[in-house]
């Protein structure tokens, strides 16, 4: 039974966030304003007088957005405690995953230090990598030798496999997110029960809008076999459990699958044309889910977590707006970026979900 | 003592070319500070020396990895010092190069022996295993018309996930024996189309076949001996290897020195980094000097260098002092307080330099604390006969055994024993009450004491109203004072009274009102934030005096302790095991209670202290200077 004060404490914190999170009006307000008064309003003002090229203001304004978000997350660990804090900061450890994949695959491909470097998050120490060191490195077994060595010596042994026989890379990013997936189920089955069932079907969510797009893609445009698919992925989602994956790569069209999916999934999937297209709805499935957990979850941990999950999202769709008027684009341009105009899902009393 | 000294700001404007020249005086004479700040002159637009800090970060960044294979001085000496150009700086990063793919692949061949070895020593278990296996052996090799049999290992975690995705293809996994994290399995299937499919499976999940020698359907004791055999031939070559790279060490151990002096020379010209910027033929370069050291700095610029220079030095501006460099004294005897104020932060410029309060009230409080000659005295002695593992800290040590001693002294304390000389003061356990009220007038004293420094550092910093009104300021040491006198007041006359009842109250509801105008939220948000922080303003304080009782606890406590251990020596039936219970209890006191006062004291100095006026987000002064002490 988690301690009340704590949790009162952090609910109360998640809740006044939230508050930020942009509705679809807001979203569609940030699409038609200007980029000064989008620099204003989210404290950018210094890169209104940025010289230099356009790769560089975007640069910076990931970073500050980054920012934004560890700061968030620093509030919200802040009286957070064992396995609810570590899985915070385990969901933060993505982004460290992110520099772990650009990173090996920079030096797969022969990239110089400066060039990886600029594709790499700015990480609080808590989470980050020994990057310097690793950039250091002057070929790819000396990173993977490094690699072996530390925390991450079962995601080197793949790499070397990679870059020793297959030299595809996508089993590698693969591999990265199952070990990412399956440390954060790790975590979850070791907290206490108030918070376990909770966090499961937010977190089996996220899972779901993973598996589902990998099974797509590898099963249809990398063409891989069902068993490989299968191997690929996280058997643990919220609604794709095991014997229904092993199903769903067995069929052999991109409609069979769609068709194929439970109710709750099929109904808002109906008719989705393309990879893309299914992204974006599951998604929206996914933020319907936060959106309902932030709101009403009895476990203070998830609404946290919702909480990041969403603030992720609209971080991101703030980064495509800001980039999108960065580089001159139309409205239109960057509307279709973000999936068209900005609609709310909505999560039904019976799990169903409206997008 | 109680201020960094002061700083001078300086622009040092010399000719592009005497730049490694320059860099490496300032270097020498330990006292320039480069401002990295961005510089507005138009005239000095671009930063010189970007190659030159490439090569040299790569150079070094060799060096350090070569250093892990080739043991190199620690310390070095450079018996002439010349400035290091671009070429000379090149030709050794390209020798580093070199050296380091050597050393590389005498990494890489020997990673690959360490996995011989590890596959050898799985073998040895697989054949161990094999021999309690009730199956033809021969039907696990070779090439089969129907059925496709592997043998290999792959990670404890991915067994289940890969049994159910090569189902898929027809395929069954069995796990026959575990090993660390690897577990050894044998797949068997349909031999056909989907071996393919199968191959890319296994690839994905790290499946490492394991070949199944010939012999061992015969006779595994010959088996065994072709293990042996490898298992020789696989340590010769790694003697072999061993050897060689022994050698290679021995051969490049010399020019590796003097790699490392050169990058030594390189690095003052790099680290000035963006404080130098160049316009053509003239460049300029930032920094900051302690003031009494501007003229000496002068002289020798003006001395080693043949090209003329000019400086302009001027006082920090008001605007500036938050990224002024304190100069934190690096005298011997206050080197390991400073040591520790630096844990917490380092003073912004101007601030009071905590480090003479912290050691004077750490060595106090310690030996109110822990007050016996005795135990005082040991610390000196096993500080001054550890000094060379201690270094600074000796005298940090020594300071507070002998105040521990002459504490000892007031309290007529020797080891525990009391009696043994006449107390100067008086023995804790004789009145505790007593001990109490002085650790809370201590404690009345040291908070009194830090919120007129925080006062005073917040007058320096320019910030009036945060002096004034702000936690730790004017008003809320007022109030602080006016509760203590209305308390002494309700102690001695039974009630608050008028005049410390009125200072409080007034002083609260200026307290309310500037949390109030402080905070930044909607109307109900600023008011339940304002009234709990002013009341974790008057709480804050009262916590924190009490905070001051564990002084005279824990000098009782040590007392107590003493007590005990004479209590289980008196229950030994002989003398000899009493002097053997009197020595190990006062070890034990010694030890745990000594290490539990130290953390105890520290606590106080950080928490009760330095949090109420220190920021500690100060920049610490560190001028260029040679790396003599090894690997840059």
């Amino acid at each position: 039974m988690p301690s009340p004060a704590p949790h009162t404490y952090l609910k109360t914190r998640a809740a006044l966030l939230a508050k930020q999170l942009f509705s679809p009006e807001r979203l569609q307000q940030l699409l038609e304003s200007s980029l000064d008064t989008l620099y204003q309003e989210f404290g950018m003002e210094s890169l209104a007088v940025l010289p230099g090229a356009e790769s560089a203001i975007n640069r910076a304004v990931e970073r500050a957005l980054m920012h934004t978000l560890m700061q968030e997350l620093g509030v919200l660990l802040r009286p957070l405690a064992g396995e609810g804090r570590d899985i915070l900061m385990h969901w933060a450890r993505k982004f460290e995953l992110y520099n772990l994949k650009a990173l090996i695959r920079g030096k797969l491909q022969g990239h110089s230090f400066a060039d990886v470097e600029q594709n790499l998050f700015d990480l609080p120490a808590l989470i980050s990598l020994p990057h310097d060191q690793l950039l250091r490195t002057e070929n790819v077994l000396e990173l993977l030798r490094q690699l072996e060595q530390g925390h991450y010596a079962d995601i080197a042994r793949q790499a070397r496999q990679v870059y020793e026989e297959k030299n595809e890379s996508f089993s590698l990013d693969a591999a990265i997110d199952r070990s990412y997936y399956l440390g954060l189920l790790r975590r979850i089955r070791r907290i206490g029960e108030a918070d376990r069932s909770a966090l499961h079907s937010l977190v089996g969510t996220l899972i779901d809008q993973q598996n589902l797009g990998w099974l797509l893609r590898y099963r249809f445009n990398y063409g891989l076999a069902p068993s490989e698919t299968y191997y690929l992925l996280v058997p643990f989602g919220h609604h794709l459990h095991r014997d229904r994956l092993l199903d769903l790569v067995n069929l052999e069209t991109f409609p069979q699958v769609i068709e194929a999916l439970p109710g709750r999934l099929s109904e808002p999937l109906a008719g989705v044309g393309d990879l893309l297209d299914l992204e974006w709805r599951l998604e929206r499935i996914t933020a319907a889910q936060a959106h309902h957990d932030v709101r009403f979850s009895a476990s203070a941990v998830t609404r946290s977590l919702a909480y990041l999950v969403l603030r992720e999202m609209d971080l991101k769709h703030l980064y495509a707006i800001l980039q999108g008027k960065v580089l001159g684009f139309t409205e239109q341009t960057i509307r279709s970026a973000l999936g068209g105009t900005p609609v709310k899902a909505e999560l039904r009393d019976n799990g169903a979900v409206d997008v | 003592m109680f201020s960094p000294q002061p700083m001078k700001h300086v622009l040092l404007q010399v000719m592009t070319e005497d730049l490694p020249q320059v860099s490496l005086i300032l270097a020498e004479l330990q006292v320039f500070g480069p401002d990295y700040r961005p510089f507005h002159d138009s005239q000095y637009r671009s930063i010189p020396g970007q190659r030159f800090r490439e090569l040299y970060h790569r150079a070094v960044s060799r060096l350090q990895k070569i250093s892990g294979h080739v043991r190199i001085g620690s310390q070095v000496a450079l018996n002439e010092l010349h400035v290091v150009r671009e070429d000379e700086l090149e030709e050794t990063d390209r020798w580093l190069g070199e050296t380091w793919d050597r050393c590389s692949t005498f990494e890489e061949n020997l990673r690959h022996q360490s996995e011989e070895q590890q596959l050898l020593d799985q073998l040895e278990q697989a054949l161990g295993n094999f021999g309690e296996l009730n199956i033809d052996l021969g039907l696990l090799q070779g090439e089969r018309m129907f059925l496709d049999i592997r043998l290999g290992m792959i990670p404890r975690t991915h067994v289940g996930q890969l049994k159910e995705a090569i189902a898929l293809a027809n395929y069954l996994l069995f796990p026959y024996l575990e090993h660390d994290e690897m577990v050894h399995v044998i797949v068997v299937g349909p031999k056909g189309e989907r071996e393919r499919e199968l191959g890319s499976v296994l690839d994905t999940a790290g499946f490492r076949p394991l070949t199944i020698p010939v012999e061992l359907q015969g006779e595994p004791s010959r088996v065994r001996i072709e293990l042996q055999k490898r298992r020789l031939a696989l340590k010769q070559a790694s003697n072999r290897e061993r050897e060689i790279a022994r050698q290679f060490a021995s051969e490049i151990r010399e020019r590796l020195e003097e790699c490392q002096r050169t990058l030594v020379m390189a690095e003052p010209f790099v680290r000035l980094d963006t404080a130098v910027r160049t316009g053509g033929y003239t460049s300029v370069i930032s920094g900051w000097i302690p003031a009494r050291d501007v003229r000496r700095t002068e002289r020798a610029l003006v001395a080693g260098l043949s090209n003329p220079l000019h400086i302009e030095v001027r006082n920090p501006l008001p605007e500036e002092r938050p990224l002024v460099p304190s100069y934190m004294p690096d005298n011997r005897l206050m080197a390991p307080f400073a040591t520790l104020v630096k844990q917490y932060g380092i003073p912004r410029y101007g601030e009071v330099d905590p480090t003479a309060i912290f050691a004077v009230t750490f060595i106090l409080m310690f030996g109110m604390m822990f007050g016996d000659v005795g135990h005082g005295l040991t610390i000196a002695l096993a500080a001054w006969l550890a000094r060379r593992k201690l270094k600074s800290f000796t005298l940090f040590t020594i300071c507070i055994g002998f105040s521990a001693a002459l504490f000892g002294i007031f309290y007529g304390s020797l080891f525990g024993y009391e009696g043994l000389f006449h107390a100067l003061w008086l023995p804790p356990l004789s009145d505790p009450l007593y001990m109490l009220s002085v650790a809370l007038m201590w404690g009345i004293g040291f908070l009194l004491l830090i919120s007129f420094v925080s006062i005073y550092n917040r007058f320096i910093q320019g910030d009036l109203t945060r002096a004034i009104f702000a936690s730790n300021g004017v008003v809320s040491t007022l109030l602080y004072a006016s509760l203590l006198y209305g308390i002494y007041n309700l102690y001695r006359e039974g009630s608050f009274g008028v005049p410390a009842a009125s200072v409080s109250i007034l002083a609260l509801a200026v307290v309310l009102a500037y949390k109030l105008t402080e905070t930044q939220a909607s109307a109900g948000e600023r008011m339940l934030v304002a009234v709990v922080e002013t009341f974790e303003t008057i709480t804050g304080y009262i916590s924190n005096t009490l905070s001051f009782l564990r002084v005279a606890a824990f000098s009782l406590n040590h007392v107590a302790l003493a007590i005990a251990v004479f209590t289980l020596a008196d229950m030994m039936n002989s003398t000899q095991g009493q002097v053997l219970m009197v020595i190990l209890g006062n070890l034990f006191i010694l030890i745990l209670e000594g290490a539990i006062v130290t953390i105890q004291a520290l606590r106080l100095e950080y928490y009760e202290g330095f949090s109420r006026f220190y920021s500690g987000d100060g920049r610490e002064f560190k001028p260029l200077r040679l790396n003599l002490g090894g690997t840059p």
